[in-house]
């Protein structure tokens, strides 16, 4: 322990961590899940250890109920730790994730292939993120990076392409261009059909080229539409996979569009792949200040008696966007604000921010208490919803589009561009307390946070000073996940100088003025907690039911009913049933005070 | 909860000072004090009845504070009909009343750095009222025209409103007169009674005393002053600062002795450091924000500190000190004022005798304090960059044998339901390493914490800590473990923190203009009713006595250092790590 930390608490480098060991590097994540043949300092106190037999149980395990089985391998001597490692080596499904104690790392390699290379996705974020995690040395030292799409192109071109999108750090300027030319050097091409096991089976003896006999991993990017993930999983897994090393799948949404088609993509993937290969991304989960969540609830005392009903009066998950689809509302009309933003991303931020305390950090201990809190959730209904959709607005000689302005659009489209919901979650700790999502495109400003408001104070000895609103004078805990990461907590302070007058004031951190360092974009995270093996933040399939199942009937009924949204003005505050809403469950908009700006 | 809707018990002053805060949302604080300059004389009748036990029954603890319950008075009438009827009446009656303000000892040194100022700065802030008159009194022969030069070169104009300071200024020192008297003469202060009155002008008459006079002639003021010039037709108030005896038995006997002359609630002790703008926050804090709520026990305190340091010594006025010493100067009376206002159950209401009775009940539950829980310490000489600094001793003021502290740690408990077993810890020492005076709040660690070993070895660092820091550079600051960002999962400590000075562009009030305001507004909250010194003097009486008796000589500590180790091993005794001296402070 004490070894392990000193190792790298005091000056925390990037290059040191990433590029000296890979394994301290997972220490540093606490990563204790299947990350095969990497060698093995013998002066780090060693955390890999053999989780994957309790992780494949304890993936079976939909119910949640039932907790991961966690060996406290820290406490274990260097001998027993042996001792068990045999024994999981024979019992193992992934035996070779143990094996790996004694090959060296110079022995196994890492390919990348992003599926779907041509695509939007691919270029600005994925190849960018691969690009940072190299810069930073926390790739292995043996990878390659493939693209794999249906264009014809050389693999000059593909770099080409790349490298107009690769940006530097700020912070670490020098030698950019340097490390940009090796990087692109290990960037490939391989033109095929997503159906054709033909083609990847020609991608499978170009990667063992690459591989060169060394241990091979395979890590594949599916950045393509929905309708082709299952023919690509499938040619991949049968034609491409890994022969002696894991082969992982990762995932982006849509996960369907409802329970049953959802169900049937993750059975469909199942076939061809297990549970631990496959990796729902949901990037929102890969930013800073969701990261920090967790972190900000379990390792500060005083927020732990606060966080249930008997503090926290509501919490408000809100989503803004300050432009609307831009021409590309073709893949976003079919499946509207609702499952683009809210069933995914402001549900797993809920799961993370409600949930009860996990056994440990591990990500079947993380996951089995998220899917805890999603199952004790009422299905959302049709009166705790409001719709919206943008509308044309001029301003400032300035006319901005309608959603159905978008040539990519129907015109007589209903999908929802806004909505808000409230929703429950019947346990103990939260019972009667409302959380509010809010999420919507063409607003008035780009934002995501969360925000946590406090009941009042019984018996306040200070009412009077608060005039007629009593609302105003309670605490609130803002999380602001972008843009400027902060954290605030509102408390009410007097108003220094004689008299007595209380105003609100902020205990406040603001990342950009204490970090120095950019923040890693979120992609960066997911990507090398995939290739690490880590899940913590990929979405299991039993969670993805879960949130299905409350979002599903909901969907259902506005989509049969043909309920009309409400129209808001491009650029303006949404709708205001979103007030109407809130106030129902005597809510307030925190987002909407005149305050807003702190 | 009743406090809230029915009027506020026994409608003294102080509940009507309170009551401007209806006012909170009027920008001018003049129109606060108004209202209270106003009210006061008008309530006056009702003041014998103000000083009750806060439940209706009486306390052990407040000896004076038999039945008499006052409030039937305000019953059954809402608190903004109460004003209305008030102000009728009394917007006739400003023109009629007069306040006299007569510093008694004007030309010392707190007279001219303090209180001349900070009445000037009321008045450039519009909070005394239309008439008013600031007398000196002193042995020293002056003129008026004299006394106003002296004042004249201390006064300063509030930074943030400076136009028209010179005019203001003129316009004070014409209502600053002098009168020349010895202290126990009751023929002088008969003489300043005749010129107040000729200045009052048959008005009604209102007098406020400050004693700003060394504590052996108290007695000899307070009676010349009660017999000769005390108001005829308004209210009398004294305002005597420290010390207030050195000890149980003399505090008691000077109590006895002012009572002879004044009732209680003429009695106005000063504790300057309860004027202090964060020490006024801490029940702001504490009771208007939800989530401090819970937290404010020992489930999750695991000690509090309460650190006061200058960077400076005696300084060739060690002569009052050393009589005295640190424990008496600062402990017994500023920091444990503060943590009673910290420590204190929630009062019925804000009202003065309220806040006052929770305080003596949390001085009543602490247990007296122990000779192995204090650590003394002096200062001795220490040359640092060429510079010799002097040490206590070297003070020509200061007996060459002293074995005063100028430094004292002490570790202190409440032995009630909600502190059972949570340190509290005092340090105050001068000629440290620099001037501070802070509360500090730690927590205790968080149970089967998930990142502990993120920690490393010294959880100790890992835990929550609240500080608010009285002065320099006033801020509250709450210390939460936070993640690094990065890829990696680094945790460390941030500060979620309120800077006074970017949040509240304004210059902070002295902690005398709130004072002197108060007094004259008759809002006793921020002063110590006879009960309370009773209670803080037998906390640290027989430690006190047990130190001199023994003899017992402080621990040396080299000028401008973090003062002695023994500080150090004290709080190791309970556990405790000083919050100021971690290193990653500030």
């Amino acid at each position: 322990m004490s070894t392990f930390s000193s190792m790298h608490s005091p000056s925390y480098s990037h290059s040191f961590i990433c590029s000296s060991s890979i394994n301290e590097k997972k220490n540093q994540r606490f990563v204790f899940s299947s990350f095969p043949r990497f060698s093995v300092p013998a002066n780090a106190k060693v955390f890999l250890q053999c989780q994957a037999n309790s992780h494949q149980n304890a993936v079976l395990m939909q119910d949640g109920a039932v907790a991961t089985k966690v060996s406290p391998v820290e406490k274990e001597t260097p001998i027993e730790k042996l001792k068990s490692e045999l024994l999981s080596v024979t019992s193992s499904n992934e035996w070779d994730e143990k094996a790996g104690f004694d090959i060296n790392e110079n022995e196994s390699t890492v390919s990348i292939t992003v599926v779907g290379a041509s695509g939007d996705l691919a270029k600005k974020k994925i190849f960018p993120a691969l690009f940072a995690l190299y810069y930073e040395g926390c790739l292995p030292k043996h990878f390659t990076v493939y693209g794999y799409a249906r264009s014809k192109m050389t693999d000059a071109e593909l770099r080409n392409m790349v490298s107009k999108t690769l940006t530097c750090r700020i912070d670490k300027r020098e030698n950019c261009g340097e490390k940009m030319e090796e990087f692109l050097k290990r960037c490939f091409y391989h033109s095929g059909q997503y159906d054709s096991e033909e083609n990847f089976a020609q991608l499978d003896k170009k990667l063992k080229e690459h591989e060169g006999g060394k241990v091979s991993n395979r890590l594949f990017y599916l950045s393509i539409p929905p309708n082709i993930f299952i023919d690509a999983v499938k040619c991949a897994s049968s034609s491409a996979s890994s022969g002696n090393g894991w082969t992982r799948v990762i995932v982006e949404k849509p996960f369907g569009r409802d329970s049953d088609s959802s169900a049937a993509l993750t059975k469909a993937l199942k076939q061809y792949l297990t549970e631990d290969q496959i990796f729902r991304i949901d990037h929102y989960l890969g930013k800073e200040l969701v990261e920090n969540l967790s972190v900000l609830r379990f390792s500060n005392l005083i927020f732990e008696p606060l966080w249930s009903r008997q503090y926290i009066r509501n919490v408000q998950l809100i989503f803004s966007e300050d432009f609307g689809t831009e021409g590309r509302g073709g893949y976003f009309d079919h499946y509207g604000i609702i499952r683009d933003i809210m069933q995914n991303h402001l549900l797993q931020i809920l799961a993370l921010f409600a949930m009860e305390t996990p056994v440990s950090l591990d990500a079947e201990d993380i996951r089995n208490e998220k899917v805890k809190v999603l199952r004790s959730m009422r299905p959302l209904q049709l009166e705790d919803v409001v719709i919206g959709q943008y509308k044309s607005h001029s301003k400032g000689g300035v006319t901005y589009p309608a959603y159905t302005d978008d040539k990519t659009v129907p015109k007589d489209s209903l999908t929802p561009t806004f909505a808000a919901a409230a929703l429950f979650i019947d346990n103990a700790r939260w019972d009667g307390v409302p959380f509010l999502m809010k999420a919507g495109k063409a607003l008035h400003n780009k934002r995501a946070e969360i925000r946590v408001q406090f009941r009042h104070v019984p018996g306040n000895l200070y009412n009077r000073n608060f005039g007629t609103d009593l609302d105003q004078a309670t605490n609130e805990l803002v999380i602001r996940v972008q843009p400027d990461e902060a954290i605030y907590l509102k408390i009410n302070n007097k108003v220094p100088g004689l008299g007595m007058r209380l105003d609100c004031s902020n205990l406040n951190l603001h990342y950009a003025a204490r970090y120095s360092k950019e923040i890693p974009d979120a992609y960066e995270r997911l990507l090398l907690d995939a290739i690490e093996g880590e899940r913590r933040l990929f979405i299991r399939s039993d969670e993805l039911d879960a949130a299905w199942s409350l979002f599903t009937p909901v969907l259902a009924e506005l989509e049969e009913q043909k309920i009309m949204p409400e129209y808001y003005p491009y650029g303006s505050r949404g709708p205001v049933g979103a007030h109407y809403l809130a106030a129902r469950y005597n809510v307030r908009w925190g987002d909407l005070g005149l305050d807003q700006s702190a | 909860m009743a406090a809230q809707i029915t009027p506020p018990p026994s409608s003294s002053s102080s509940s009507l000072a309170f009551s401007s805060e209806f006012n909170v949302w009027k920008p001018m604080r003049c129109c606060f004090f108004k209202w209270v300059s106003q009210v006061c004389p008008r309530i006056r009748p009702t003041n014998h009845f103000r000083i009750k036990s806060s439940n209706g029954h009486p306390l052990n603890a407040v000896s004076m504070q038999g039945g008499m319950d006052g409030s039937p008075l305000a019953k059954g009438i809402n608190p903004e009909e109460q004003e209305e009827f008030f102000i009728d009446i009394l917007d006739k009656e400003e023109a009629l009343s007069t306040l006299s303000i007569t510093v008694v000892g004007a030309s010392g040194d707190l007279a001219k750095k303090k209180i001349f100022p900070a009445l000037f700065a009321l008045y450039y802030e519009d909070c005394l009222p239309k008439n008013f008159i600031v007398f000196g009194y002193a042995r020293t022969k002056l003129t008026d025209e004299e006394l106003r030069n002296i004042i004249s070169t201390t006064l300063t104009c509030r930074i943030d409103k400076r136009e028209n300071c010179k005019d203001k200024m003129e316009q004070f020192l014409k209502r600053c007169f002098y009168h020349s008297g010895e202290y126990n003469s009751e023929e002088n202060f008969a003489e300043l009674d005749s010129k107040l009155k000729k200045k009052e002008a048959g008005k009604l008459s209102n007098r406020l005393f400050y004693l700003s006079i060394p504590p052996n002639i108290f007695v000899d003021v307070v009676r010349c002053a009660s017999m000769m010039a005390s108001s005829a037709n308004g209210w009398t108030r004294v305002i005597v600062e420290k010390p207030f005896g050195r000890d149980s038995e003399s505090s008691a006997e000077l109590t006895r002795c002012l009572k002879k002359y004044l009732t209680e609630d003429q009695i106005f002790r000063i504790d300057h450091y309860l004027g202090k703008e964060l020490v006024e926050n801490l029940s702001v804090l504490r009771f208007s924000n939800l989530i401090f709520e819970p937290l404010w026990s020992r489930n999750y305190i695991r000690n509090v500190q309460f650190i006061f340091s200058e960077d400076f010594g005696t300084e060739g006025r060690g002569g009052y000190f050393d009589n005295y010493g640190i424990i008496r100067d600062i402990m017994q009376n500023h920091l444990l004022q503060i943590l009673a206002l910290f420590a204190m159950e929630t009062p019925v209401s804000l009202d003065a005798e309220d806040i006052r009775n929770e305080k003596v009940k949390v001085l009543r539950s602490m247990k007296p304090l122990e000779l192995e829980d204090v650590i003394i310490g002096q200062y001795k000489g220490h040359n640092k960059g060429g510079r010799a600094y002097p040490g206590y001793t070297d003070d020509s003021t200061v007996p060459k044998n002293s074995i005063t502290p100028t430094f004292a740690a002490a570790a202190l408990f409440i032995n009630n339901a909600r502190w059972d077993g949570v340190p509290f810890l005092m340090k105050a020492g001068k000629a440290l390493h620099r001037k501070r005076a802070e509360i500090r709040v730690q927590f205790r660690h968080v149970p089967g914490n998930l990142y502990k070993r993120n920690f490393g070895t010294d959880l100790d660092k890992a835990t929550n800590e609240l500080v608010l820091r009285v002065q320099p550079d006033e801020a509250i600051y709450l210390k939460i473990n936070n993640k690094v960002p990065g890829l990696g999962m680094r945790l460390d400590r941030s500060d979620l923190n309120l800077l006074y000075r970017a949040r509240y562009p304004t210059e902070i009030p002295d902690a005398y203009e709130r004072l002197l305001l108060d007094a004259i507004a008759g809002e006793r909250r921020l002063f110590i009713r006879s009960d309370e010194l009773d209670a803080a003097w037998s906390l640290f009486t027989p430690l006190l006595k047990e130190l001199e008796a023994k003899k017992i000589s402080p621990e040396l500590y080299p000028y401008g250092s973090r003062g002695p180790v023994g500080a150090h091993y004290l709080a190791a005794k309970y556990n405790v790590r000083w919050g100021d001296v971690g290193g990653e402070d500030d």
